[in-house]
């Protein structure tokens, strides 16, 4: 029997710091405050059994890997924040978490960039409008292949030859309903993906 | 994470979801009888309820609990040995688990009148 010693001790440090890297994104005191509670139960659950080397390795083995409970404290914590916070860039800053973690993630985080991107588009081109009111707005160009292309200009260069504004000044009403309308629609598909993201992994906010 | 959704079909991922919906109320149960730290929760957990649970699972769950006021966390610095964080139920904790608590038992009284006719066909 192996008696509790240097090794162990670099085990268990090995461990924490693990954990601690993949815990970047908490506040410096908040991931602190996880790795003491940790490093408190590793010992005390070692000592337990009879604090030899395979008890600590036990303890750890116990906790689970240093990724897989990262996840666990980093997942809720993102998720949480941008549930309450409702803004567009925390929404986007826990979807990048959940894209690396899943599939799924990755697809919401496509989404809602594609969602956010075309919605800023509508308000940029609402708001360039009176600035540049013969380059910006909602085009149609005429494209090679017969096809009209539609597309929505910010004012800068000029408007290419054939190619013609939709909806004038229009575009100054339109664009801001339409861009709110659609970042609202995508913060909702977001926060019910996250929602849903909670739920299945038994990470539900009840209040 | 894994993406795939746990199958239906499967009894033990039945079973494990079950047990993974329990453990927000054994937690707040458990902290009913006075303030403990982690290890003591686990510890409690183990012997009083047959939920199998991971250590790795009920840390970051008790953060969450903390974090929707439900607990209140504590650190208490020891004479010898390394400091304990300490969780107790909050008032909000006490009005929490006292809702679940009654919502568990009318549901498993109506779950066991459900399943009564199966207890009488057992062999």
């Amino acid at each position: 029997m192996t008696t509790t010693s240097d090794d162990a001790q670099q085990k268990t440090e090995a461990y924490l710091g693990r954990l601690r890297r993949r815990l970047r994104g908490l506040r410096d005191e908040h991931a602190g405050e996880i790795v003491e509670e940790l490093r408190g139960h590793i010992a005390e659950k070692a000592a337990a059994g009879g604090g030899t080397a395979e008890a600590v390795s036990a303890a750890l083995a116990a906790l689970g890997s240093p990724e897989e409970l990262a996840s666990q404290y980093m997942t809720y914590e993102l998720m949480a924040r941008a549930e309450v916070s409702r803004s567009p860039l925390r929404i986007l800053e826990s979807l990048f978490r959940w894209a690396s973690l899943s599939i799924a993630g990755f697809f919401v985080l496509m989404g809602t960039i594609a969602g956010y991107g075309v919605g800023g588009a509508f308000l940029l081109s609402a708001a360039l409008k009176p600035f540049h009111p013969r380059t910006a707005g909602l085009w149609s160009l005429p494209s090679s292949n017969d096809c009209m292309d539609i597309s929505l200009r910010l004012g800068f260069g000029s408007a290419p030859a054939g190619s013609h504004d939709l909806l004038g000044l229009w575009i100054v009403p339109v664009g801001i309903v339409v861009g709110c309308g659609l970042v609202t629609l995508t913060t909702r598909f977001a926060i019910w993906c996250a929602k849903q993201y909670r739920r299945t992994h038994g990470l539900e906010r009840r209040s | 994470m894994t993406d795939r959704a746990p199958d239906p079909e499967s009894p033990d991922k039945w079973e494990v979801q079950l047990r993974k919906g329990c453990l927000d109320l054994a937690i707040l149960a458990v902290l009913w009888g006075g303030r403990l730290y982690g290890l003591e929760i686990l510890r409690r957990l183990e012997s009083d309820s047959d939920l199998v649970v991971s250590d790795g699972t009920v840390y970051p769950l008790l953060g969450r609990l903390k974090d929707l006021g439900l607990v209140l966390a504590e650190w208490e610095q020891l004479e010898a040995g390394h400091p304990r964080k300490y969780y107790s139920l909050t008032p909000a904790g006490e009005k929490r688990v006292r809702d679940m608590a009654a919502t568990w038992t009318r549901f498993s009284s109506s779950m066991s009148r459900l399943l009564a006719p199966l207890e009488g066909e057992k062999k």
